[in-house]
């Protein structure tokens, strides 16, 4: 019979997140810089001490500790980051070597043998491709020191980038493998592995009420002049993925059926960008590109009110949170109509702001179709239209959506997310015969 | 029959590579270049491995043996003596206190253990002539004689350690070399016949002769070109290969009867050489040769064998009518291995690298930077070429060949070990590139970092903001 006494907490457990991407600017290329950052905060502010070890910006400090000392930002291969000062990828491969290589031998001796000379649990979890190897490897290095059963490792994945580059019996075989969501979990079983699942989360900040008066104004620009006119949203990086082919036409053919369309549109520097701006022109759309530089709320209304009409206004220029936020909440819909999505944190945030998420239909797990969300299953950008009329036509169930989308991303507060992620470490210490004190 | 012994041991560890091949950044320092080929910590760790199983332990023995009266001769490495430096400078000052005693007779050895004399005799001969002033600086004593990297000698290496100002110089008793000599005998190449006709040689103007390096012993005053002692192939190999073969006929071999084989061989005297590593490393304490060391000065003394240093069997024998000449092959002999250099060069493996160490030492000529050369002729280290003779082969070779590869590179797979380490020269040539003068010219007048900066979207106050976390 295995006893297990005590429960996870602070006192008995302490955290080592490896990840390529993390909090500077410097380390963040997605929402896998965002998820590492917003995760390790959380479990900091919840009382554990949290160690980060990622690519950080060569010109910060090699730690540095915030939350009370309790979250340690550890900025690995700054003495290679400086060759590479294009961000975390740049220089990918000799960064992914020295972490491989020195990483393990530091949570060794620096985290794990202290920790569990104070008696703690360490759970250290790698998140995505770059990170499988030093998982592995820091497992065996555990083994070597005796101390692997005391330990716990998991290791997280966020996108099926570079799957190839996995040895996955050997990660199946010293970690305990997880994912994001039910779909990323069913994929992964072609790789001959059972995922857990631990969701994404947000943090409390994104449930802050969003300023009325700035969402009326919003509006009223949107509108141009006419109330019946959809304003629609779309951000994320200009990848195939996001389906923004998908959602370009819907907008056209919204419009060259009589219900003209304000779509604003924020992507990134791919050169997808190009060909999606290029459709859009040959089908008749209007573009106006909105340039600025780092601009407030207040600047930012004024800017597209300034801009002059248009169907799509594509906003080149740095969206701080609460512009973003603000558009969520009076945009009638926004459009995260992914065709491939792991999670798909946009969505999520969407609904926090109390906004309508058209999402796809893969990662979300948390969106229902005309219960907190949009849900398309196609390709068919008939569906968005579809869909987006049938709201217009019933802005009872719009109210509706916008009320119990708010109180899905309640559920996924970071808070929420690390007790579901505690109950499994707790399940995974007991099958491990961890006693915690 | 023999009454004196030369007993030669020489203390060397190599400078592994690091593999994988770890990829170094672009426009990487040359400490940083540095950092990505070379395992230091790999090295360090079996530095202390050797250090706990042989280097005390045996050491310890020869000290107490040269104080009983033994001589005894010894060379060191300085990849060997900087590892020493830096991880254990205790078992240094041991080492030091060795060969402070007067028994025992330092050794010269090519400093980095490299085939440098295959890629460039003339840095070959200035780098001896530092190494000597180098071994002096650590140890208080000046070599006379000296070895080479795996007692490598040929007919260019021997002149260019005469160019260098050696005494003496020890090579190994191979018989395709020796022919119909024996190895018991001193011996030289030089031809020291005066010539029908006087030749002219290259005309130095005043006050610059000698002014780059300095000779060991100016030419004038030595009698002769270097001295050769030959190592008995056999009797060292009784000890160095087969000492604790189980299979061998001879097995066990104990010091009486390794003492009678000495004392009834022909000749003036024997030279034996083994790596210091043979006691505790090669053949481990429980195969009993610390035991047989031990024991053999004592079974030598009863037989009438008496052990000398390389230098006082040169004082002993160098009356001409006792110094015989060596014809010297152009591709040299080694200890290693049949002997030949097939030891190192002979798959295709190691010509590859070999090749490669070329290129990279050629480019950094080219860099002009001493610390790119210093880099290169790490890199031409003869290990690298000794850890992969069991390269597509099989056999006692290939078992000593694969015996000091590392352990951990053999969870790359014998090709991936190739690869891998083919990929440490690319990596270096290509990261040694940028410091080829022209692109240093041209870099230069671009003024400013090696390349712009690509401006930020988002400022760096900003980092916690939307975009930053999307960007």
């Amino acid at each position: 019979m295995i006893e297990l006494d005590g429960a996870i907490s602070p006192k008995n457990t302490l955290f080592v997140l490896l990840c390529f991407e993390g909090p500077d600017i410097y380390s963040t290329a997605g929402g896998l810089g965002t998820r590492v950052s917003e995760l390790s905060e959380a479990l900091a502010t919840l009382g554990y001490t949290t160690h980060l070890i990622f690519i950080g910006d060569p010109t910060k400090p090699a730690i540095e500790h915030r939350v009370d000392g309790r979250l340690v930002l550890k900025r690995w291969s700054q003495w290679i980051s400086k060759y590479y000062p294009n961000g975390v990828y740049d220089g990918e491969e000799q960064k992914l070597y020295d972490y491989n290589e020195s990483v393990p031998y530091h949570i060794y001796e620096e985290i794990v043998r202290p920790a569990l000379a104070e008696g703690k649990m360490p759970v250290i979890m790698g998140e995505d491709w770059h990170t499988a190897e030093v998982t592995c490897r820091t497992s065996d290095l555990l083994h070597w020191f005796g101390v692997r059963h005391k330990a716990l490792v998991l290791w997280n994945l966020n996108s099926l980038m570079s799957l190839h580059r996995i040895n996955w019996g050997r990660l199946n075989f010293v970690t305990t493998i997880c994912t994001v969501s039910k779909y990323m979990k069913h994929r992964m079983w072609s790789y001959g592995v059972n995922p857990l699942v631990i969701p994404n989360g947000i943090p409390t900040r994104h449930l802050t009420p969003v300023d009325q008066n700035a969402v009326t104004r919003l509006q009223e620009i949107a509108h141009q002049g006419d109330p019946r006119r959809l304003f629609l949203f779309k951000i994320g990086r200009f990848d195939p993925d996001k389906r923004w082919m998908m959602a370009i036409e819907a907008a056209a053919r919204l419009k060259y059926s009589g219900h003209p369309v304000t779509i604003f549109v924020r992507g990134g520097i791919e050169p997808h960008g190009r060909e999606v701006l290029q459709h859009a022109y040959q089908l008749g759309l209007h573009i106006r590109d909105i340039e600025a530089r780092r601009p407030n709320l207040e600047q930012c209304l004024d800017l597209v009110a300034n801009a002059g009409p248009a169907d799509i206004y594509n906003l080149r220029f740095f969206l701080p949170e609460e512009f973003v936020r603000t558009i969520y909440n009076a945009a009638d819909a926004t459009l995260a109509n992914s065709g491939h999505e792991p999670f798909g944190l946009v969505a999520l945030e969407v609904m926090a702001a109390e906004g309508i998420a058209v999402t796809g239909s893969t990662g979300e797990d948390y969106a229902i179709s005309f219960e907190n969300a949009i849900v398309t299953e196609t390709d068919d950008p008939d569906e968005i239209v579809g869909y987006l009329l049938h709201l217009r036509r019933n802005p009872e169930e719009q109210e509706r959506i916008r009320c119990a989308g708010r109180r899905t991303a309640e559920q996924f507060l970071w808070d929420q997310v690390i007790e579901n992620l505690v109950g499994k470490l707790e399940f995974l210490a007991r099958k491990q015969n961890i006693s915690l004190a | 029959m023999v009454a004196d012994l030369a007993i030669y041991t020489v203390v060397h560890q190599p400078r592994r590579l690091k593999l994988p091949a770890q990829p170094i950044p672009r426009g990487a320092s040359i400490e940083d270049i540095v950092r990505c080929i070379f395992d230091e910590r790999m090295n360090e760790r079996y530095f202390r491995k050797v250090a706990q199983y042989c280097y005390y332990p045996a050491t310890r023995l020869f000290l107490d043996l040269v104080r009983q009266g033994m001589q005894l001769s010894i060379g060191f490495s300085l990849s060997f003596l900087r590892q020493a430096e830096a991880w254990d400078p205790a078992l240094l000052d041991l080492f030091r206190e060795l060969v402070a005693e007067e028994n025992v007779e330092l050794i010269g050895v090519e400093p980095y253990h490299s085939f440098l004399f295959l890629l460039d005799l003339p840095m070959f001969v200035s780098r001896m002539q530092g190494m000597v002033d180098e071994i002096e600086r650590i140890f208080g004593k000046r070599p006379v004689v000296t070895d080479t990297t795996e007692m490598c000698m040929s007919a260019d290496l021997y002149d260019a350690l005469d160019s260098a100002g050696f005494r003496g110089a020890l090579m190994d008793g191979r018989p395709w070399v020796m022919g119909w000599r024996e190895s018991t005998h001193l011996y030289r190449y030089s031809d020291e016949e005066p010539y029908p006709f006087p030749i002219e040689g290259k005309k130095t103007p005043a006050g610059t002769r000698g002014k780059r390096t300095q000779k060991l012993l100016p030419a004038k005053e030595r009698e002769s070109g270097p001295y050769l002692l030959t190592r008995h192939l056999e009797l060292s190999d009784d000890v160095g290969y087969r000492f604790s073969n189980q299979g061998w006929s001879s097995y066990p071999l104990y010091a009486d009867t390794y003492a009678s084989w000495i004392a009834n061989t022909w000749g003036d005297f024997l030279l034996l050489g083994w790596d210091f590593e043979t006691f505790g490393e090669h053949h481990r304490v429980d195969s009993g040769i610390f035991d047989f060391m031990r024991a053999l000065p004592g079974e030598l003394a009863r037989r009438g064998v008496t052990t000398r240093t390389p230098s006082a069997l040169i004082e002993r024998y160098k009356d001409p009518e006792r110094v015989y000449h060596l014809p010297l092959p152009v591709f040299p002999t080694t200890w290693a291995g049949s002997g030949g250099m097939e030891f190192f060069l002979g798959n295709s493996a190691q010509q590859a690298i070999f090749q490669l160490m070329g290129h990279v030492y050629g480019l950094a000529k080219l860099t002009e930077h001493p610390d790119l050369l210093d880099l290169a002729i790490w890199l031409a280290q003869s290990d690298n070429l000794h850890l992969i003779q069991w390269f597509g082969r099989s056999g006692p070779e290939a078992e000593v060949s694969a015996y000091f590869t590392p352990n951990e590179w053999w969870s790359l797979g014998p090709n991936g070990v190739i690869h891998e380490q083919q990929q440490v020269y690319l990596n270096a040539l290509h990261a040694m590139e940028p410091y080829l003068p022209p692109r240093l010219i041209r870099q230069a007048r671009r003024k400013g970092p090696a390349r712009p900066r690509r401006k930020r979207e988002v400022e760096p106050e900003l980092e916690m903001s939307y975009m930053a976390r999307r960007a």
